[in-house]
């Protein structure tokens, strides 16, 4: 392994672990009890956890949240796909203007679509269900348009030579473009679930059965445990905040090498 | 099977750029043909016709006795091989072989032992398990034709598939692609810019310029009866002199005309003797080998001829330049077309 610059390294320790520190303290927060943390003291519990998990149903928020997450990252990522390949590889009557106004969703701000998208949901009857959470997040322009400018890097002339092997557009698309395009299909893949599993605003609004609730919408209402009382339960909030980073630390770590490569690419392209 | 009509071609971009000019050809089956051309002539367009990746405007494409103008690439049972060899980089040689045969659901064991006989023909059979990314460019290219090959198909369309290789490997893929159509007996439509390329592997040549066909026939037809001046100065090299009659002093005939000579209808005069000569001065000879290659200034124009090295005393200096009538070619002044002089 080859040695480093030990004061670039030792800097390099310095501001990772001041970035860290935020992090590090909760979860070393959520190992304490309130008591001895209001005390100023130090108690090491587990039940914090315990009680995230068994008295504030956080086992049922953090699977709504994989569950609604995981969904949205593969319906999204399936739509920005097909669509991608369609605007990097098809001219069709009004191609550029319906790449226009996608692209042109991207300068809305999310929230002035909320009343819209919960009047067509509550017309539809599709409020507090789960389809409700999924549909409106699963179409992302911002994705789209990031796999169209990946696409038409990959040369034409690949998809002209499978064609020439007999494959279907959809074929060309499956066994050639989709391999190829993998490392920006990952770190979209990964943009889209971490964007989802922070989604705060529109569960809020779109759910109002407990048993629905994602992670962050758990989160919040863990402040108002005890309304009327002034103190917060510190540590529960931690533990529980903690729960709702391991599944986005765990994404990452695993799709990390494609990711980096996927936000780079446009510098050696 | 793979006899190839093409009626009265018309291709144009945006309705604006015409690129083929009313093309017409008729390829009969099993034949080596080469398109031929400057940069930007429309031969690659006309292939992508024929492999339908391209649409024309007007005409008929005929293949196997049925009109496939609106057969899609896939349906029309034609391997391709590009320039760039377009190998699916994700894919190892074995499976970028196979490609096409699993798309036709041909079982795995029998696509195998295919891109295994495949390989063993074109001496790819170390590398069947690498990527194309850790190939040379012969091997890529070998792995291009692989890929075609294997399909079984009755027509294969070449688009400049040596221009990226050295001259050395460039020489001996010719061979093996020559070599390959006399195995297969499949009919080839090769393009190329390359005249050498041209001459030494069709049965015939198409030679096109700004989007028309100017000669479509046999190779020796070709350099030895050129259509007009433009196919006469493309096919040939050193390329064919071209002389104004009214600048030779010797001529007697009509005016308005040019006089074709290739190198070899020239030579150095070295006896002083015979009526058609020039006088003339070597301004630079070129080595080639055995061979030199003469560029002599006269009053007439500059000539380039070959002579033997052995032959040549001095590569430069006065010299009376021989030329040789019987092997002239005669071209329109104006149009360039060629004119048959008794």
């Amino acid at each position: 392994m080859k040695l480093e610059n030990p004061l670039r390294s030792a800097a390099a320790l310095i501001v990772g672990l001041v970035f860290l520190s935020p992090a590090l303290y909760s979860i070393w927060l959520s190992f304490q009890t309130a008591d001895a943390y209001y005390a100023g003291g130090l108690e090491f519990t587990l039940d914090n956890y315990g009680r995230a998990v068994g008295q504030y149903h956080f086992a049922r928020y953090l699977f709504n949240s994989v569950f609604v997450s995981g969904i949205v990252t593969l319906g999204g990522i399936a739509m920005a796909t097909l669509a991608a390949y369609a605007f990097a590889r098809f001219t069709f009557r009004g191609s550029d203007l319906l790449f226009g106004l996608t692209i042109a969703t991207l300068m809305i701000p999310s929230h002035i679509s909320l009343i819209p998208n919960y009047l067509t949901l509550a017309r539809v009857g599709l409020l507090d269900s789960y389809a409700g959470l999924i549909l409106p997040p699963m179409a992302s322009a911002f994705a789209t348009f990031f796999l169209r400018q990946y696409i038409r890097g990959i040369p034409r002339s690949l998809d002209e030579a499978a064609y020439m092997d007999g494959a279907s557009s959809l074929q060309v698309l499956t066994r050639v473009i989709v391999p190829l395009a993998r490392p920006a299909i990952l770190s979209m893949a990964l943009y889209i679930f971490i964007n989802e599993w922070n989604s705060y605003i529109w569960p809020l609004v779109a759910i109002g059965k407990s048993d629905l609730y994602t992670l962050q919408v758990g989160l919040a209402r863990l402040y108002k445990i005890n309304p009327g009382e002034d103190l917060i339960d510190w540590p529960l909030v931690m533990a529980a905040s903690t729960i709702s980073i391991l599944p986005v630390l765990l994404g990452f770590a695993l799709v990390e090498r494609h990711l980096v490569r996927g936000i780079t690419m446009g510098a050696v392209k | 099977m793979s006899q190839i009509l093409l009626r009265s071609i018309n291709k144009s971009y945006d309705g604006a750029t015409q690129v083929l000019h009313d093309v017409s050809m008729e390829i009969e089956d099993g034949e080596f043909i080469v398109i031929v051309g400057p940069s930007g002539c429309g031969k690659s367009t006309l292939l992508r016709l024929i492999a339908g990746l391209e649409a024309c405007q007007d005409g008929e494409i005929v293949i196997a006795g049925q009109r496939a103008n609106e057969q899609l690439p896939q349906h029309r049972d034609i391997a391709m091989i590009f320039q760039n060899y377009a190998l699916y980089p994700h894919l190892t040689v074995r499976e970028n072989i196979a490609f096409g045969l699993e798309l036709r659901k041909v079982p795995k064991r029998e696509r195998n032992q295919r891109a295994l006989e495949v390989a063993r023909t074109l001496q790819l059979e170390p590398y069947l398990d690498r990527k194309p990314g850790a190939l040379s460019g012969g091997q890529r290219q070998r792995v291009a034709m692989g890929r075609a090959i294997a399909r079984n198909t009755s027509t294969f369309l070449m688009d400049e598939p040596l221009s990226n290789l050295d001259n050395a490997l460039r020489v001996a893929m010719r061979t093996e692609i020559k070599a390959l159509h006399r195995q297969l007996g499949a009919t080839i439509i090769y393009v190329t810019h390359d005249q050498t390329e041209a001459l030494s592997l069709a049965d015939r040549i198409a030679v096109m310029k700004g989007g028309y066909l100017q000669q479509f026939d046999t190779p020796e037809a070709i350099y030895d009866r050129p259509a007009n001046q433009f196919v006469a100065s493309f096919l040939g090299m050193p390329p064919m002199n071209f002389l104004p009659v009214d600048k030779v002093p010797f001529w007697q005939g009509e005016l308005g005309i040019e006089i074709g000579l290739r190198p070899e209808a020239l030579s150095i005069n070295r006896d002083g003797s015979g009526m058609s000569s020039l006088p003339g001065r070597i301004v630079l000879s070129e080595m080639t080998g055995s061979d030199v290659i003469l560029h002599c200034e006269t009053e007439a124009g500059r000539l380039t001829l070959i002579e033997e090295r052995n032959r040549l005393s001095g590569g430069s200096g006065d010299v009376l330049i021989h030329v040789d009538l019987d092997r002239a070619h005669f071209f329109h002044g104006d149009s360039g077309a060629r004119l048959d002089l008794a």
